[in-house]
């Protein structure tokens, strides 16, 4: 059999991340986000209809579900589990399927990755628990890895030169 | 023909929010993560009200938005006029953006119950 993929060595040196504060303790966000049941009441976005169909939490279990969008189209999205330390940490790999389940084509954009490695980690202070979320590609090509630290870089030197532009022109001004 | 997006009146509020150094510490200090105002008042010599009168004028000009818990309103770097992502990226941005905003109000929901409840037994008693 081929070798698995393994992130530690395929990992790109870009990585998008999102941290936000929850004002609950840390357990709670834990169950929020690995229970099918408490998933159901806040996964997916306004507007549209977000039904789970599967969310077997162990590693290499998967969280299944369909999004339908305005429009009638259905999405399927599906996290494979890779690594689970209650509460505090959860890797999954992320991406776009159909009904085989495999990973399909990026829906915007055929040179970016498929799918994404995502690590999220909880710590709690004080009663509230710091979310941070690191994602980055995984098994994508080399050519959709550049594409994509050529986005990663844009945005940061985007939004990086436009702060250093204003400083500049405030500074003149 | 180039499409004008954004309008002077915008870029005027955008450029005058940034014309001051403790808005443009707050912006900076922002791009590293939400935080609620009382931590975002810290490092500053500055009152509550003060550091508020700021704030607003970060979110008019559309650089900050503000959660929506009416407590702990948490402040948190808008995406629109400083980032010029392509649209995959600002689509999976918000995609995580929305689903922890409604985390957030099912997180609400939750203490809200169990504070409801905490009343009654205490009524009990």
């Amino acid at each position: 059999m081929a070798a698995r993929n393994n992130a530690a060595v395929n990992l790109p040196d870009r990585e998008i991340v999102f941290t936000r504060v929850f004002n609950a303790p840390r357990e709670l966000v834990w169950k929020a986000f690995t229970e099918r049941d408490r998933m159901a009441k806040w996964w997916g976005l306004k507007g549209m209809t977000t039904q789970i169909r599967e969310l077997d939490l162990r590693p290499g279990g998967t969280f299944l579900y369909v999004v339908r969008m305005p429009d009638g189209r259905e999405m399927l999205g599906k996290w494979v589990y890779r690594e689970i330390v209650a509460p505090e940490l959860l890797v999954v790999v992320h991406f776009t399927t159909d009904d085989t389940g495999k990973p399909i084509t990026n829906p915007y954009d055929p040179s970016l990755p498929r799918e994404m490695l995502t690590t999220s980690r909880f710590t709690e202070r004080a009663g509230r628990t710091t979310l941070e979320l690191r994602s980055v590609p995984i098994n994508e090509t080399a050519a959709q890895r550049e594409a994509f630290n050529k986005l990663a870089d844009g945005m940061e030197e985007g939004f990086n030169n436009s702060l250093d532009l204003l400083d500049e022109y405030l500074a003149k001004a | 023909m180039v499409q004008q997006h954004t309008s002077s009146a915008q870029l005027d509020a955008t450029f005058s929010a940034l014309a001051d150094p403790t808005r443009r510490a707050i912006l900076a200090r922002l791009a590293s993560g939400e935080t609620s105002v009382s931590e975002l008042a810290e490092p500053f010599e500055m009152s509550m009200p003060a550091i508020s009168k700021h704030l607003k004028v970060l979110q008019r000009a559309g650089l900050i938005e503000r959660g929506r818990e009416a407590q702990w309103r948490p402040c948190r770097l808008a995406a629109g006029p400083l980032k010029d992502a392509s649209d995959w990226l600002d689509h999976y941005r918000r995609f995580w953006e929305e689903a922890f905003d409604r985390l957030e109000d099912y997180l609400r929901e939750l203490k809200q119950d169990a504070q409801t409840k905490e009343k009654k037994n205490g009524r009990k008693k």
